[in-house]
């Protein structure tokens, strides 16, 4: 059992989400970064896709009440655990009464932290996920973020197989040299404005919902923003009147109403994860070739790990399950 | 003349399939529930399909994005648009009807006064006109089982407010543009307020846990009492 001592900013219980349930209004939710969450679980020889915890910018202070293997991957935020820093991408033994304080702020970019525990966390599945659904309440600890004083259960079954991730212990990402995040998109033809020639910043008042953009660059589009509202996936990008484009997140509501400028390739998902306000960010346009050619790589970097890690965790599978 | 001549299938990205029809009327309507229906037994056969989410006037299909991939998957949804089309049936089902209570206007409904002024009406005649048609439920979206309900009677139709409201009691009735709702839970929302039910569209641990699902019908009965 883990005594949480300080919540952190954000700390919020999450798997690879409830895709299925969209036709009911229901967000798939799920790891914002689902490549970091699945690295934590392989270092315990979890599933890729059972619950940890997903720590924000700013983490919590945990204490084991009995010996407990936790790995933790994604951004550096500054972990210690028993008092020696962890580094991401590193499974660690915490003895009764040792602590995994996750304080950040992130050491080189990123956002986002996943704690994973030896079988995982143990909440009630709701609609057949343990994620958190902030928005209506429901999924991981009672719907919401943890708070001091909750205690979190790990499941049977798991333990430590090695000490480190032989790979990205972050979800993999393209920049330019002045650090600027590339994002590939398939354009999608409508009444939106251009939204790859420009550089975009991601705006304080982005969160699991949608990454929301400021810059120069932006066209206003003056629409009233009421065209017939339809399914959107997560990607999704919207531009509203104001012109200020939204990359539709884990949260997201399952249909909307905006203009589409294009969708985020599912290779570059993960990384939207790792997006903190401030950075900065440029859209690239990519055919559907170059898209499933991205996927294909990535997955194969997932797997030569994995086959390194000797654990049966298949990227495959994650996706399969993260899409829907 | 088919269906199948006014529905356009569009990529949404590289895992996504975007059905688009022409039009806002009753048959229309039909054709997304129809397509949402094949859609959900297509994924009861193969996984690589997702599971519909019906629109306005569209249905998204989600699918893997290497296999079938998004042209693959665009080739199968073809022949299930076409399929759909040479259904005979061209007429909406009749789902169950679900009456919702509802307390109008006072602190349960505190646009009411102004809708009336905006439509140059008494707050009893904007009541007398909510309350008169059945809606049917079109899709869900926003949250967990906010159902947009169609449509309004003529005369009815307002703009959503300016600023949202930061928080919208939970069963709050609601209208925006040609469409009316109940928020299913508290949250914020920026349709105006007419009334209030005491009737749970939300329960996340009922199945389904939507009370008010596509193509079931929709009226509310004004009372006096809670």
């Amino acid at each position: 059992m883990i005594e949480v001592l300080e919540p952190g900013l954000l700390t919020t219980v999450q798997d690879l989400g409830r895709p299925g349930w969209g036709h009911l209004g229901v967000p798939t939710a799920g790891a914002a970064d689902p490549w970091s969450m699945a690295v934590a679980n392989a270092l315990l020889a979890n599933a890729p896709g059972v619950a940890a915890l997903e720590v924000t910018l700013t983490g919590p202070r945990l204490r084991a009440h009995r010996a407990l293997d936790v790995a933790i991957a994604g951004a550096d935020l500054r972990a210690t655990a028993g008092g020696h820093p962890i580094s991401p991408g590193r499974a660690v033994r915490l003895e009764p009464g040792e602590e995994l304080t996750v304080p950040g702020p992130p050491v080189r970019g990123g956002a986002r932290a996943y704690v994973a525990l030896a079988g995982g966390i143990d909440v009630p599945a709701v609609l057949g996920s343990r994620s958190t659904c902030l928005g209506a309440s429901f999924g991981g600890i009672e719907g919401r973020s943890l708070r001091a004083g909750d205690r979190l259960t790990a499941t049977a079954g798991g333990g430590r197989t090695i000490d480190a991730w032989p790979g990205e212990p972050i979800a993999p990402r393209i920049m330019d040299r002045d650090g600027t995040v590339v994002v590939r998109v398939l354009p999608r033809p409508s009444t939106a404005p251009e939204v790859t020639s420009t550089t975009w910043i991601v705006s304080a008042a982005s969160d699991r919902m949608g990454l929301r953009l400021d810059g120069d660059g932006r066209q206003q589009t003056g629409a009233d923003g009421e065209l017939p509202s339809h399914g959107v996936v997560r990607g999704t990008i919207q531009v509203p009147p104001d012109g200020r484009p939204i990359i539709l997140h884990a949260d997201h509501q399952p249909t909307g109403g905006y203009p589409v400028a294009g969708v985020v390739i599912t290779a570059d998902l993960p990384s939207l994860g790792q997006l903190a306000p401030g950075d900065r960010l440029r859209f690239e346009r990519v055919d559907l070739t170059a898209a499933q050619a991205a996927l294909v790589e990535q997955r194969a970097a997932w797997a030569a790990a994995v086959a390194v890690l000797r654990a049966d965790a298949g990227w495959d599978d994650l996706w399969r399950s993260a899409g829907g | 003349m088919t269906d199948a001549g006014v529905a356009r299938l569009v990529p949404f990205g590289d895992a996504a399939v975007l059905v688009e029809f022409d039009g806002d009327d009753e048959a229309t309507e039909a054709r997304v529930l129809r397509l949402a229906g094949a859609v959900e037994r297509l994924h009861a056969a193969d996984p690589a399909f997702g599971r519909a989410v019906p629109g306005f006037s569209s249905v998204l299909v989600p699918v893997d994005p290497l296999e079938p991939g998004v042209d693959g998957a665009m080739e199968r949804l073809g022949q299930l648009v076409g399929e759909v089309a040479a259904q005979p049936s061209r007429e909406l089902p009749s789902g169950p009807l679900v009456e919702l209570p509802t307390r109008y206007g006072g602190s349960d409904g505190p646009d009411l006064d102004e809708v009336a002024a905006l439509h140059d009406l008494r707050a009893a005649d904007i009541v007398e006109l909510h309350a008169s048609v059945e809606y049917r439920v079109r899709y869900l979206g926003f949250a967990p089982g906010f159902a947009y309900l169609w449509r309004l009677p003529d005369g009815l139709a307002t703009p959503r407010l300016a600023t949202p409201r930061a928080l919208v009691p939970p069963g709050s009735v609601a209208i925006a543009g040609g469409h009316t709702a109940v928020y299913p839970f508290a949250s914020p929302g920026g349709w105006r307020l007419l009334g209030r039910t005491h009737v749970r569209i939300w329960d996340v641990t009922a199945d389904p846990p939507a009370l008010l699902l596509p193509g079931r019908r929709v009226r509310f009965v004004p009372v006096t009492d809670p």
